[in-house]
């Protein structure tokens, strides 16, 4: 496994704020000592990253000690922001190399809590909603294919959606939780193992993008799929992990090639000489980067049980949803429940924000007295737009105006959007009268589905 | 506040963790304007030049910084006329410092660096010259802002508050007399003898 978060030795004060935020207990060392990462322990989250304010300081480590560090990480020279002893392993490089190589076909996609952060690094106010522009951004720096995460996000939700009404209706393992979060996903096979079929087999929507795109996406683009390079950007430090797992081959390559971080994009649009707010706002390729409202709010606590509601309601009852905006689901608080009528079915969710807080849900999963069907966790504070990629705040104090802000925008996001509901999607639509013929069939537990700790794929997604 | 001394920050280092959260604060409160520094660390393009300066040693760690010394031996020997006192505060007029480093040596605490001096994100140079410019790096208690040191507001610990001595005094004054009245009121003696 190689390394996503380091801790620099010559930086490191030791004041162990980091550890504080560290979901897993994997920040070690003494008090006004340099820390280390277990790496066994660590989930990636990153959350230790946007913590970190030990910088490269001319006063203590001299003048020429940005630009010597700066070399050590594989940074460009126009990183001119300051570095921290905390930091996630970039792979700019990987991705420069590919955009200038005139053989390989660059594919880019771009997870929903992006267009609410990378704005920001270039200055403008916290949760500026930005989707035109990025992918402007993204044309501009000379990639082929603007897809985006969000079109496999309707996906997710066809899948997902399916598997929890058959884990219902067929008396298949309750309660489910939700896979989309690899942070989550690895505390779970690191401290709770024997609970792995409790998480849903649907892969994450960049997971499900990374194999769509080298089997259908090549096919319908008329590429061939060992010439495409599959670049992903993330909020999230942990994607990078969950895209180089050994099981995340299924198109027969590896599925998504690297994984960027917003606050790499915005290095990389710097180095390019790209002045983002300027961009004019411009439309995501199709058919993979059509996406709906309900793939939008992905980004934020709650909205991945929201958007499955919202195609759920519709696949159990026949009807639309009466109130596509499900408030039950929103919020911020580490664990909130509710039960949701569902035509004769009372559903019960639940959902955790902040890994730390699913330690009681755990417990009590194990002493059977958790009564849900279907649970949503996200590692980070309040969802992704809170990721520990996204642009990292200056002053601690405007985290809640940055969470505020950021899940704003994403809902109005939502709103803008002529389609708020996953199995609207038309081009979604079109890739199962297609290719996939049905959620859960053949093509899609070959593709869109996966194990955990390792197990073997077999023909049952239970 | 009217105080006839200095005012400076204190720590309290059984509550200071040394995270410089105060260092990453003190450069944001005095380039928000002059660097356009934001809210985010990308939007950030000059070196940090905090006026603090987070010190660690084996068994703690507090940020040190000016203690608007009444004597105060770095105006005192700026030739450049370059420190000068505001109220009661001592502070540095970046533009007329030449980096001599006198008051680096007369400050007995170290709590003046010279760092690059930036306006609107670009190095300023020095006199005549195309090398960039440094200057005399010191706590001048925030006093552009109205709501008081970044410092102070910003550690995620509360390890940090503006000392005003005479009223701190004052209090120890009274902390010392109610003590003492309790104790002196108990021994006899002390009747007997007056």
């Amino acid at each position: 496994m190689t390394t996503v978060i380091a801790i620099d030795d010559k930086l490191c004060t030791g004041c162990q704020e980091c550890s504080k935020v560290c979901p897993n207990l994997a920040i070690e060392g003494l008090p006004h000592q340099p820390q280390k990462i277990n790496e066994t322990k660590c989930v990636m989250c990153g959350q230790c990253v946007q913590k970190c304010k030990s910088y490269v300081s001319v006063a203590e480590h001299g003048f020429g000690s940005h630009a010597k560090i700066r070399k050590e990480r594989g940074l460009p020279e126009t990183v001119v922001e300051p570095l921290f002893a905390a930091y996630n392993v970039t792979h700019l490089d990987e991705v420069l190399r590919a955009l200038e190589d005139p053989k390989v076909e660059t594919w880019v996609q771009s997870a929903p809590a992006v267009r609410v952060g990378i704005a920001e690094d270039f200055g403008a106010p916290l949760g500026t909603l930005a989707a035109g522009k990025l992918a402007a951004g993204l044309r501009r720096l000379g990639f082929d294919k603007v897809f985006d995460v969000n079109y496999a996000a309707d996906v997710t939700i066809m899948e997902e959606g399916s598997e929890l009404i058959d884990r219902v209706t067929n008396k298949g393992l309750l309660p489910m939780f939700t896979s989309c979060c690899p942070a989550w996903v690895r505390y779970l096979e690191l401290n709770y193992p024997e609970l792995r079929h409790h998480l849903s087999t649907t892969k994450s929507p960049q997971q499900i993008q990374g194999a769509l795109l080298k089997t259908y996406g090549a096919k319908t683009q008329k590429v061939e799929a060992k010439k495409i390079f599959s670049v992903s950007i993330m909020p999230c430090t942990c994607k990078q992990y969950e895209s180089s797992r050994p099981e995340m081959v299924d198109s027969g390559y590896r599925d998504v090639d690297v994984v960027i971080t917003v606050r790499e994009l915005a290095y990389l649009l710097k180095l390019k000489g790209i002045d983002f707010l300027s961009l004019p706002d411009e439309k995501y390729d199709l058919p993979m980067g059509d996406y709906t409202g309900a793939a939008e709010i992905f980004g934020v606590t709650g909205g991945v049980m929201e958007a499955a509601l919202r195609t759920g309601y519709e696949l159990i009852t026949g009807q639309a949803i009466p109130a596509v905006d499900i408030k039950a689901a929103r919020g911020s608080d580490g664990y909130r429940e509710a039960d949701i009528q569902v035509g004769d079915l009372t559903l019960k969710i639940g959902i955790v924000t902040g890994l730390k807080n699913v330690k009681p849900v755990m417990e009590a999963l194990k002493a059977g007295k958790l009564d849900r069907h279907f649970v949503e966790v996200m590692t980070c504070p309040a969802g992704c737009v809170t990721g520990g990629g996204q642009p990292k705040l200056v002053l601690d104090k405007d985290f809640d105006e940055a969470y505020q802000n950021r899940a704003a925008a994403t809902y109005a996001h939502d709103l803008e959007l002529p389609i708020r509901k996953s199995h609207e999607n038309p081009s979604v639509k079109k890739l199962y009268d297609t290719f996939l013929k049905k959620p859960l069939g053949e093509e899609s537990h070959k593709l869109l589905h996966t194990t955990y700790c390792g197990d073997a794929k077999s023909h049952h997604s239970h | 506040m009217t105080t006839d001394f200095g005012l400076f920050v204190s720590t309290d280092t059984t509550k200071c963790t040394g995270c410089k959260a105060c260092e990453i604060a003190c450069f944001q409160s005095h380039n928000s304007k002059r660097n356009k520094v934001g809210k985010t660390i990308g939007t950030i393009t000059t070196p940090v030049t905090p006026k603090l300066y987070v010190t660690v040693i084996e068994t703690a760690s507090m940020p040190i910084q000016c203690k608007h010394c009444e004597n105060s031996p770095c105006k005192a020997v700026c030739k450049q006329g370059a420190i000068i006192r505001f109220g009661q505060q001592v502070v540095v007029d970046e533009s007329k410092c030449i980096g001599c480093k006198d008051c680096l040596v007369a400050c007995p605490f170290g709590a003046i660096a010279l760092l690059p001096y930036y306006d609107k994100g670009q190095p300023i140079k020095q006199v005549g010259s195309t090398e960039n410019k440094v200057a005399a790096s010191k706590c001048d208690l925030c006093l552009d802002d109205p709501d008081g040191p970044a410092c102070v507001r910003n550690c995620p610990n509360e390890a940090l508050r503006v000392s005003d001595i005479n009223e701190d005094r004052k209090k120890k004054n009274i902390a010392a007399a109610e003590a003492l009245m309790v104790v002196n009121a108990g021994v006899p003696e002390r009747r007997l003898l007056s």
